[in-house]
Order: C-alpha cells, then sequence, then structure tokens
C-alpha cells in the first residue's frame, strides 16, 4: 500500500467573496504522476499555491507524509520537500544557469555566512559537492555546456528544464510542475512528457502537476483530478475521465455534451 | 547630403546654445582662465591679471571644432565634401546663434545694462572680456568668422580621421581583440600562475605602501575620504546591491558608529577614553544593533515602502543626535571633539599611517565582501533581489536574509564612522545629512550594482574627482554634474559592471573552453 504524498481535506480558498476553491479534497499517492485539469479559472493554480505554502487555505488541512503543513511559509514548505516550476517561467534571471541550480539546493546547505569568509574545510567540500551536483542536474535537464549563460539568455525550452532543475535541486520528494508543456510544439512537448515520466521512474518522487495539453495528461497520468468553478467534479483514472459526463460538460457546455453521448456510439466503431 | 546637413545644423544650434548658456554662467572666462594656465600667458596689467584674448579665441575655437566633428560624426563613408556641408551648416548655425546672443548682450551692457542682476556672475569686467574688449558687432562678427571657420576645419578632420581609421569601429574591434587574448588558455595560466600572481600582488603593495608617503598630507585626507566611503559603499553595497533592499538611511548606521567611536573615546562629554582598538569594536556593534532595531520592524516591507522609512529613519538619528533631550549625551548640535587618534606605542598616527590603515582595512572589506558574494549566502541574497517570492519558495528565509545583509551593512558603515570620526577628530550632527546616504547610494550605482571594483571606482569619481576639478572653482558642481549624466549615458549599466562568476566543471582541465561552444 502506497503512501500518499498529499493527503487534504476540504480546502477551502476565498479572495473577498470569490470563492477560488471550495472544500475540496485531494489525494496525491507516493510515486505517482497526478494531474489537475479544468477550465481557465477553475482553480487549479489556486489549489497549486495553498499546496506549496503561497497562499493560506481559509479552511481544511494538508498533510504531507502525514505531516499537516498548511500555514506553513513557502520556505519551510520547500525545506520539507515540496518543489515547484511556474505557469510563467520565473527564473533568477540575472543569474547564470548554474547559480539558479545552486541556489535550489539552498535548504540542503548548512554552511553560514562566516564560513563563507573563513573558507573553512568543511564549507569548501560542501561548495564542491554542490558544484558537482549542479552540473550533474545541468546534464540531467540536457543543458550541459550552458552552466555559464545568464538565465534570461536561454531558449524558453531551456528556461523550463532549468526551472525544473533548480526544483529538483532541492530533492524534493513532491515536485509540482504548472503547465509544463506550455508554449511548446508538438516536438518538445513529446519530449516533456518523456522526460516528466523519466523524472518520476529514475528519481524516485511525486508529480503533481497542471497541463492544458490532453494528449499530454492522458498519457502520463495516474490519475487526474478536473476542477470547475473551484469545485471538484470528477477523479480517476485517465479512462475514467475521459468518459466522464460532468468533466464533458464542464469543457463543452451541456449541449456538446449530449451531442458526444449519441456521437460515442458511433466511436466506439473506429476505435 | 540631406542628412549631413541636418546633422550639421542640429549639432551647431546644440552647440550654440551650449556655449551661450556657458557664456551666461560665466564659465566661458573660466574656461578661458583654465587654457591661460595652461599655457601660462597671464599678463599683468596694475592691479589685476588681464587674460589675452587669444584664449577666449581659443576656447571658441574648441567649440567650433567639436561642431564640426560632431556634424561628421558616424558618417565613414558619405562623400567628403557631404561632410564638409554639414560643418559649414553647424558652424553657421551656431555661429549666428552666439553672434545674436553676442550683440545683443553686448549692445544691452554698452547702454549701461548691468547683468549682475540676474546672472550674478557676468561682471563688467567679464562682459568686456567677452566683447573682446571692443564693440559688440565686431564681437560678434569675429565669433561668427570663428566659428564657421573652425566648425569646418573639425569636418575635414573629422573627415580625415575617418579615412585614415574607421576609428570607432577599429577601437571596438581593438577592444575585442584584447578580451579574447585574455581568455586564451595561455593567456588564463599565466594569471593563474602562482608566481605572476605574487608578483603583481607584491608589486601593489609596494605601490600601496609607498603612495602615501609620496603624496602629501592633502591627497591623503582626501584619498582617505575616498577610503572611509569605499567601505560605507561595500557595506551599502551588500544592502541594495546584493540583497536588492532600497535602505535610504544608510546614514544612521555611519553616525552611530561616528558618535559610539567619539563618546567612547573624547575626555568630554563623558571622558570614558576607551582603549581604541575596544571603541572601534563598540562602534561596529552597536551600529550592527542600530540595524537589527531597524530591521526587525520593517523589512517586511518592499521596494518604495523600504526607501521611505529608512529615508525617515536616517532623518531621525540626525535629529536625535542634536535634540535638547540628548544634548546631554551627545553634546547636541555643537559636536564631540577630541575623538581619540589612532597610536602605535604611544606614538600618535601620522596622516601616512593612517593611510595605511585605511588601505588595510578597505582591502579587508573587498576581501570579505568578496567572500560574501560568492557563497551559500551570496546567492541567496541575489535570488532575493532577483524575485524574492520565488527565493522564499526555493527555500530562503527571505526575512532572515535581509536582515543579515542589513546588520554586515551597517557594520561596515560602524567601521566607516569610527574612521571618519577619529580620524576628523571631530563629529557633529551636520556630518550625517541626507547628502551622505545620496552619495553613497551613488557610489553604488554609478560603479555598478553589486559590482566589488564597481563601488572603488564609483568612490573614486564622486569623492575623488570633485577635489580634482577644484581647479574649477564654483562650477565643481557643474562640470561634476555634467560628467555624471554623460556616464550614465555612456554607460547605464555602471562604471564596472558586476560579473557573472563562471563556475568550471570538476574533475576536468581547468582551461578548456567548454561553454563557449555550445550554440545557445
Amino acid at each position: 500500500m502506497t503512501q500518499a504524498a498529499i493527503y487534504s481535506r476540504g480546502i477551502t480558498k476565498c479572495f473577498g467573496g470569490l470563492t477560488a476553491i471550495d472544500n475540496i479534497d485531494l489525494i496525491v499517492p507516493e510515486h505517482s504522476i497526478s494531474s489537475i485539469i479544468g477550465p481557465n479559472g477553475a482553480g487549479k493554480t489556486t489549489l497549486f499555491n495553498c499546496v506549496s505554502g503561497f497562499y493560506v487555505p481559509d479552511k481544511g488541512e494538508i498533510h504531507f507524509f502525514g505531516q499537516p503543513i498548511e500555514g506553513f511559509p513557502t520556505h519551510k514548505i520547500s525545506e520539507l520537500g515540496i518543489a515547484r516550476t511556474y505557469q510563467n517561467i520565473r527564473l533568477f534571471s540575472e543569474m547564470t544557469a548554474i547559480e539558479n541550480i545552486l541556489v535550489g539546493q539552498h535548504t540542503r546547505m548548512q554552511s553560514i555566512w562566516v564560513e563563507s569568509i573563513l573558507h573553512n574545510p568543511r564549507y569548501l567540500r560542501e561548495e564542491k559537492a554542490a558544484l558537482q551536483q549542479a552540473f550533474d542536474l545541468l546534464d540531467f535537464v540536457g543543458l550541459s555546456g550552458l552552466g555559464d549563460t545568464p538565465a534570461h539568455n536561454l531558449p524558453y525550452g531551456a528556461q523550463r528544464r532549468l526551472e525544473i532543475a533548480r526544483a529538483l535541486a532541492s530533492q524534493p520528494s513532491l515536485l509540482l510542475l504548472d503547465e509544463p508543456t506550455a508554449g511548446m510544439n508538438p516536438q518538445e512537448t513529446a519530449e516533456m512528457t518523456a522526460f516528466i515520466k523519466n523524472l518520476r521512474d529514475s528519481r524516485q518522487i511525486t508529480i503533481l502537476l497542471i497541463e492544458h495539453d490532453m494528449r499530454v495528461v492522458m498519457d502520463i497520468s495516474d490519475q487526474i483530478t478536473v476542477l470547475d468553478y473551484g469545485v471538484k467534479i470528477a477523479e480517476g483514472k485517465p479512462a475514467e475521465i475521459q468518459s466522464n459526463q460532468r468533466v464533458i460538460e464542464a469543457y463543452l457546455g451541456p449541449g456538446a455534451a449530449a451531442l458526444s453521448k449519441k456521437f460515442k456510439r458511433k466511436k466506439t466503431h473506429y476505435a | 547630403m540631406m542628412t549631413s546637413l541636418k546633422k550639421g545644423l542640429r549639432s551647431g544650434i546644440v552647440f550654440g546654445i551650449v556655449f551661450i548658456f556657458l557664456m551666461l554662467i560665466g564659465f566661458i572666462n573660466v574656461g578661458s582662465n583654465m587654457i591661460g594656465d595652461l599655457l601660462g600667458n597671464m599678463e599683468n596689467l596694475g592691479e589685476e591679471a588681464r587674460l589675452p584674448v587669444s584664449n577666449l579665441l581659443i576656447f571658441s575655437g574648441l567649440f567650433g571644432l567639436f561642431t564640426g566633428i560632431n556634424a561628421r560624426k558616424d558618417e565613414g563613408d558619405g562623400k567628403w565634401w557631404s561632410g564638409i556641408l554639414g560643418g559649414l551648416a553647424g558652424g553657421l548655425a551656431s555661429g549666428w546663434l552666439v553672434w545674436l546672443a553676442v550683440w545683443g548682450s553686448g549692445s544691452l551692457y554698452m547702454q549701461g545694462v548691468d547683468f549682475r542682476t540676474y546672472l550674478p556672475n557676468l561682471g563688467p569686467e567679464r562682459m568686456r572680456y567677452l566683447l573682446f574688449y571692443s564693440t559688440p558687432e565686431a564681437a560678434a562678427n569675429t565669433y561668427l568668422t570663428y566659428f564657421i571657420l573652425f566648425s569646418l576645419a573639425g569636418s575635414v578632420l573629422a573627415w580625415a580621421v575617418s579615412a585614415v581609421h574607421g576609428l570607432k569601429r577599429g577601437l571596438t574591434r581593438a577592444k575585442e581583440s584584447v578580451t579574447q587574448w585574455l581568455d586564451t588558455k595561455t593567456v588564463r595560466q599565466i594569471f593563474d600562475n602562482k608566481w605572476v600572481l605574487a608578483v603583481v600582488m607584491i608589486t601593489v603593495a609596494a605601490l600601496l605602501y609607498f603612495l602615501p608617503l609620496a603624496w602629501g598630507s592633502y591627497w591623503n585626507y582626501i584619498m582617505g575620504t575616498v577610503a572611509i566611503y569605499i567601505l560605507l559603499g561595500l557595506g551599502l553595497n551588500i544592502i541594495v546591491g546584493y540583497s536588492g533592499q532600497l535602505v535610504l538611511g544608510y546614514v544612521a548606521f555611519f553616525a552611530t558608529g561616528a558618535y559610539t567611536f567619539a563618546l567612547l573615546t573624547s575626555p568630554a562629554p563623558h571622558g570614558i577614553e576607551l582603549n581604541l582598538v575596544l571603541a572601534v569594536g563598540l562602534s561596529v556593534l552597536v551600529s550592527t544593533l542600530t540595524g537589527l532595531l531597524l530591521g526587525l520592524p520593517i523589512l517586511n516591507l518592499r521596494g518604495d515602502y523600504l526607501a521611505i522609512v529608512t529615508l525617515g529613519f536616517g532623518e531621525i538619528i540626525r535629529i536625535l543626535i542634536r535634540s535638547d533631550l540628548l544634548t546631554p549625551l551627545t553634546n547636541g548640535p555643537k559636536g564631540v571633539t577630541n575623538v581619540g587618534q589612532p597610536n602605535w606605542f604611544g606614538q600618535v598616527f601620522s596622516d601616512v599611517n593612517y593611510m595605511h590603515l585605511l588601505m588595510l582595512l578597505v582591502l579587508a572589506g573587498l576581501f570579505v565582501a568578496k567572500r560574501l558574494k560568492d557563497s551559500r549566502t551570496g546567492r541567496a541574497w541575489i535570488a532575493i533581489r532577483e524575485d524574492q517570492t520565488v527565493a522564499q519558495a526555493t527555500g530562503i528565509n527571505t526575512y532572515g536574509y535581509k536582515i543579515l545583509a542589513l546588520l554586515l551593512g551597517a557594520a561596515f558603515a560602524g567601521l566607516g564612522g569610527a574612521l571618519f570620526a577619529s580620524r576628523n577628530q571631530f563629529t557633529g550632527p551636520e556630518d550625517f545629512t541626507l547628502m551622505v546616504s545620496v552619495n553613497v547610494l551613488c557610489i553604488v550605482i554609478v560603479g555598478g550594482m553589486g559590482s566589488l571594483p564597481g563601488v572603488v571606482v564609483g568612490a573614486f569619481v564622486l569623492k575623488g574627482l570633485p577635489e580634482l576639478l577644484r581647479e574649477l572653482a564654483d562650477y565643481r558642481l557643474l562640470a561634476f554634474g555634467a560628467l555624471l549624466v554623460l556616464m550614465m549615458i555612456i554607460r547605464p549599466e555602471g562604471l564596472w559592471p558586476a560579473k557573472r562568476t563562471r563556475f568550471r566543471r570538476l574533475n576536468r582541465d581547468p582551461y578548456e573552453n567548454g561553454a563557449a561552444e555550445v550554440e545557445v
């Protein structure tokens, strides 16, 4: 029986009069790839922000491997082992690729400022190990040789991958990816999909992602959660979600949903 | 042809207006004076020294030359006569503008109008000089002829220079090739060699040791100020340059350090006269504590709000020092005199010793700042500067690191303050006005945010250059301002912008150019 990486009950978050997410239960099994989907404004990113500590939920509880984390500041949550990427890339743009990854390792290093002036053996050992690991991560995400390039000079796809490398640098047990394939062409998307799968398998981590590209979602997800207007309307395996009436209604409207019902009878024919 | 005409006209109008402006504020006379100093051709006519008119002509001629050169600028491939045309247009434009100004003001002057009511620097003696001691018409015509002739000469000169060699292009190419050469394997190996490094270090050390001996006390004083400002700049660079927090009340920490040191070592008003090393240590400590007290409540603020609050804090400290309430403690507006001077086994430090001490401390400060920058701490600061929210989500305790930056910055200021008070033998509330904060901030920005050599260069430019410009007397600040504007236009990122540290893969030939070959 696998343990739940995220076990949360009744998360609610309001902004003024608007209830962005309402009473959401979310369970993310360990070593799974789970996706959150839903139309624009459904509350996906709000849910993400609650998990990663950007927002404090108004109600509900979030457990990360059994430990309650709601209300923790983001750096504490990061320390516990949750790392994330952002919908619109947010790298430290003036810093080089390697430096970005080194910053990512911050929580896994211990040296304090006095040691950096003294250059005592522990500090030097730690810095050396960190640099080695940073180069390894750079290779892992396929950016070998671009270490000294300032982040803002990297091409778009490379920036996305660097962001993932920075997140991985903190050795997270849960990785949150906010639209990892946004703005990518089919070729790049396929590469990213393979990359995410490989990530889970080789690093033994849990991945929770928001994604709009249904082909990606259906391809890699073990579990899909569908939000609409802040409410969870469905949850299950890709095949279940594909045939779920409420999901189709949420995406296409009730009329189209009815149409698709008719269409489905024929569809078996092609399949 | 039209473009060169247009360019010439524009350049002529600009330079004409600048010339008239300088004339009205009396700078033309000062400029001619300087040329007189340079040529050593002052004529002594009785009581007051009178300048030969030729100096004024040289000055105007230089203006004409600039007009011409500017009209021709960046036009390496045009026909030779189109540049000449531009020069002619420039000369005519500026010449006529000046003609009008000289003729107009000259006629008014002849009718007995005293310009000093409006333009205090344009006295009758200067006016007469501007008119070449002749009639307005004759003077105006001379200016016109001069501007046209020299503008033409300037355009020919510019053409000649660009024809011989695309000067600007050549310079860029030369700079590129030097940079490339410096990056080649052999050169880098030379610079990384221990012995070469040792020789360079010894040369620099010797230079630093012997310079204060050769300079004399005046230069030691100025360079001492520069050194103290380098220390302040290094401290503020940690706060503003690294961690990106805009603190405008930096003077508060400087003042705390200076006053702590002064009160602990002066015979009046408390008569503590503590050991000096201990007093310096305490000054740094008290400044750091002030930083903590200020930082704890306000470092949650961001950007403009932080700037305003700290701005107020800087002023509060100064007002508190001179307030009636604290006068028994701080001696109020009178300030503290007879501040302790460092000594070496009973012998009081000379200006040379003092300079050496300051140099050592500056080197130590640079060392500390450099090591901080390249560490986990420094990277955390820069990450906070780049994007605070993400930095925190990456696991950095942003609040803690911002406070740390403020504390270390305040410590630098405390050290600077103690040295400042000790060297001046005095400290008073008026030493710690807002201008100090602004000056230090300017050093950081003009030098290049987050750059250590930038702080050094910035301190020299902002605190040393005004002293060099003392020749210009009243016009010092004007020239200084113009220089700053010029610098920010030419190098907006700072005089010596910060370079990103380059990391080399471990267990590999460190001189291999791995990164350069990959296409981006």
